[in-house]
């Protein structure tokens, strides 16, 4: 028995000097701004970490239904609220989380979005463990800047210093209709949600919660992914929660999505028209909420004043 | 649980197996060896786990019945007259052959039809369609459970030397089952032998350090060479094989070598963590690999290769089948003539391309394989036939054999005729393979590599620097290998401190260069899916 103890007092010693040289060599690797030439991943997620601190009212997370859904500067136009999308193609929730503690650093918002469709995203047992693993060991997350790392790489971080122009939107604005004929039809069935997720989400409303944030869920409309069974299911996992949840799929009257002109891949995602709509019903819904103020008059916010007009030119009129 | 590879593998059931295996008393060790067994096959194909049992419940059956049979002829021989024994003799052993016969159809067929019944009524339709025949034949799908291919060739192996009387039937099922069923072995082999394993796994040893440290470096090794090089590649291969017809023939020439590379990284890794997560637990697995890119010929390269699967083919057609009385009459009629050097070797090529033929069906059900073990039959077929005349002729030009430059020709001719059988075994079908060839052969230039255009293509600079150092760290390795220097014992007997900074430095290593994570496609070890 004691040569059994001994020989685990070896290995877990060696495993913690293992944990303390990744732990340190950690620190060479992991990015040192946000941006993609410093080895930053999903830059235009990650691109909140470069807008001035305490600066975003409301943060939106999820996967690309939430970046061709939400634009930002439309809400700014109509509400004068800050609002930066975190959106990834095929994110899981897993990251979702990831890139709400990195916005947590800096930012105090006071509503996080968490977009839906990520929820029922399985995801593998290998990228939970890496991810939650790397959140203590950057280095496994970003262990492949060995090609690109310079000599800055052994200085500490320089700072994030990149955002995206839209705030996390991706402008679309092609037309590809979509077949509606089984579009939401009524159910009593719930799509079932996987274990990890429900936990994940669980993790999500506990992190916004200890930073003074209320979790909405929202579902943007899509003829593709999203359907009465699922609705019930995110329904559910709302009620079990406690958690406020909207389905822009069931207010076509709210949001009345053109599915023969609002979107630019057959129902799948909107197009920039669509996104006017789904950005619309969200600045109302952030009035009624009465959390935040019009910030349009605030010269530390001029920036987006800028940006607007630049989107203006840009976005509006190529649609 | 996906492979040895993974998470629930490596961090889960391995550890909690050697935990327990440590804590528990001598009796229960194996027990904690079979349920960690069908815990690691049910996490992989679930319910699947029902063929694996009835494989082991028939063997045994039929094992013991075997037995039975050679027990019942003896002691009717013993009783019989003199003149009656030929006849009894004779019985017995029609009775045996029967019993074999069965178990074959049992074991081979269930192979066949789970693996292989689509092949052969998706080609009956073919040419149905081609006769205009108006019918169509159905096609099943099925799922088939891990390791069927490499466990069935264990189950048949252990009935055949019962038959031989090379070993005893086993009386013991939970033995049997655990020398079917042992957990490393499952995915990808090594096909051990009764003889080699079963005992010592039911002996179950005591843990013991040495081994420990062994089978970690072992695991470690074999977890570098799938995660530095073979994943490295995939993403590379998978663009030019998938997509060939935009690449020039040497982009295709580098596709076929990086993929020789990532088939001999990836299979002998996973190979190298079969054999260390055994050496855990005492047990020594054959080995399946020794070195076998630095083979002269074709013949050689498939001794040091898979070796596991050769012998068996070796020991269960090859021979069978040259020593069959037709095979026997047919040779002497070669000798005459042919004469005493050729006629042999046209007759034995009978019982190789028995052996080729089912080389390249069981690695997978599909033309390209077929072609691959056909190549290799020609080729080998080829090397027996010239080997006479290669003889003579550097006799008479009094060329050196043993001489480094022509051992070295040898072995990079061989090396060039392994890439081209892989380039067919990888092609997405025996058309594409062709195709491919055809390319290389008529679409060839040196400009698209010189240019750089490969790292366009899914693989960059520094992936090539780390992937070509990497087989410099490996011909180093090989070549103290093959002058007998033992470098894992070597590095145990290392003073504590030594062992410690080459396993935290060979970690580092693998955490930093390992292809895994964003950018990367994880890759399954290539051989589970045959």
């Amino acid at each position: 028995m004691v040569k059994i103890a001994k020989t685990l007092l070896g290995l877990a010693a060696f495993a913690m000097g293992l944990l303390v040289i990744l732990y340190g060599l950690s620190f060479l690797f992991v990015p040192k701004n946000n941006t993609k030439d410093a080895g930053m991943e999903e830059i235009y997620a990650n691109g909140i970490q470069g807008e001035p601190p305490n600066s975003i009212d409301v943060v939106v997370v999820g996967d690309s239904e939430s970046y061709s859904s939400i634009s930002p500067l439309h809400i700014w136009k109509t509400t004068g609220y800050t609002s930066y999308v975190c959106g990834s193609g095929r994110q899981y929730l897993s990251y979702s989380k990831t890139l709400l503690e990195r916005a947590f650093e800096t930012q105090s918002p006071k509503l996080v979005i968490l977009e839906t469709l990520c929820i029922y995203r399985q995801i593998p047992a290998k990228t939970v463990v890496m991810d939650e693993v790397s959140r203590y060991l950057p280095i496994l997350r970003y262990h492949d800047r060995w090609k690109v790392m310079t000599r800055e790489d052994f200085s500490p971080t320089d700072g994030n210093s990149y955002t995206t122009p839209y705030k996390g939107y991706r402008h679309n604005n092609k037309v590809s209709g979509a077949d509606t004929s089984n579009y939401m039809a009524q159910t009593e069935k719930i799509a079932s949600i996987p274990l990890v997720n429900r936990l994940l989400v669980k993790q999500i409303q506990e992190l916004c919660e200890a930073n003074g944030a209320k979790l909405l869920l929202l579902s943007t409309p899509s003829t593709v992914n999203w359907n009465y069974q699922r609705h019930n299911g995110i329904q559910e996992l709302a009620d079990e929660l406690d958690l406020e949840y909207i389905d822009l799929n069931t207010k076509p009257q709210e949001v009345p999505i053109d599915w023969s002109t609002d979107t630019y891949d057959r129902g799948d995602h909107l197009n920039y028209s669509g996104s006017r709509k789904v950005s619309q019903f969200l600045a109302k819904y952030l009035e009624g909420t009465q959390m935040f103020s019009d910030r349009r008059g605030d010269s530390k916010y001029a920036s987006w004043n800028t940006l607007l007009q630049d989107y203006e030119a840009k976005v509006e009129k190529a649609s | 649980m996906a492979s040895y590879f993974s998470p629930q593998y490596l961090a889960l059931l391995l550890p909690a197996t050697v935990g327990l295996y440590a804590i528990t008393p001598h009796r229960a060790r194996r027990v904690i060896l079979l349920l960690a067994s069908y815990v690691f096959f049910w996490a992989v194909s679930g319910s699947l786990i029902v063929y694996l049992l009835f494989s082991t419940l028939s063997i045994h059956h039929l094992g013991l019945w075997l037995e039975l049979t050679a027990r019942n002829g003896k002691e009717k021989l013993a009783l019989a007259e003199s003149d009656q024994r030929k006849a009894i003799r004779a019985g017995i052993q029609r009775q045996q052959r029967g019993i074999i016969l069965l178990a074959v159809v049992i074991h081979i067929g269930l192979l066949l039809t789970l693996k292989y019944s689509h092949f052969f009524l998706s080609n009956g339709n073919a040419l149905l369609r081609f006769l205009h025949m108006p019918a169509i034949l159905p096609v099943p799908s099925f799922l088939l459970p891990i390791g069927i291919s490499f466990y069935t060739l264990q189950a048949v192996s252990y009935l055949i030397d019962v038959y031989r009387g090379k070993i005893p039937a086993d009386h013991n099922l939970f033995r049997l089952a655990l020398f079917l069923g042992f957990f490393p072995q499952m995915m990808e082999g090594p096909i051990c032998r009764y003889e080699q394993t079963a005992q010592r796994l039911w002996e179950a040893p005591p843990m013991c350090w040495n081994n420990f440290l062994l089978g970690g470096q072992r695991i470690l090794w074999g977890i570098i060479k799938k995660m530095v090089v073979a994943d490295r590649l995939n993403i590379f291969i998978l663009n030019v094989f998938s997509d060939y017809d935009q690449y020039n023939g040497s982009i295709i020439a580098v596709a076929a070598i990086c993929y020789t590379i990532q088939l001999y990284m990836d299979f002998s890794g996973t190979i190298d963590v079969a054999l260390g997560s055994a050496q855990l637990f005492g047990v020594a697995l054959p080995e399946n690999f020794q070195r076998p890119f630095f083979s002269r010929t074709i013949s050689e390269f498939w001794q040091r290769w898979h070796i596991t699967l050769g012998t068996w083919f070796k020991d269960y057609i090859f021979y069978p089948v040259s020593m069959s009385k037709p095979m026997k009459k047919l040779t002497s009629k070669a000798r005459k003539r042919f004469g005493p050097r050729y006629g042999p070797i046209l007759t034995s090529s009978v019982a190789l391309l028995c052996v080729w033929l089912c080389n390249g069906l069981w690695h997978g059900s599909a033309w390209n394989y077929i072609f691959f073990g056909l190549y290799h039959f020609a080729l080998i077929f080829a090397g027996n036939l010239v080997q006479p005349l290669v003889l003579t002729v550097t006799e008479r030009l009094h060329i050196n054999r043993n001489h480094i430059a022509y051992r070295l020709m040898q072995t990079l001719r061989t090396c060039i005729l392994v890439c081209i059988g892989e380039l067919f075994f990888r092609a997405e079908g025996l058309k594409n393979g062709l195709k491919m060839a055809w390319r290389m052969v008529t679409d060839w230039s040196f400009t698209p590599i010189l240019k750089g255009n490969l790292f366009a293509y899914g693989i960059d600079g520094p992936d090539t620097v780390l992937v070509v150092l990497f087989l410099v760290l490996l011909l180093v390795v090989g070549i103290l290998q093959e002058r007998g220097v033992k470098l894992g014992e070597a590095l145990v007997s290392k003073s504590w401190p030594v062992r410690i900074a080459v396993y935290y430095a060979a970690t580092c290593f693998l955490v930093i260069f390992g292809a895994y994570g964003i950018g990367y496609i994880p890759v399954d070890p290539i051989y589970a899916g045959f």
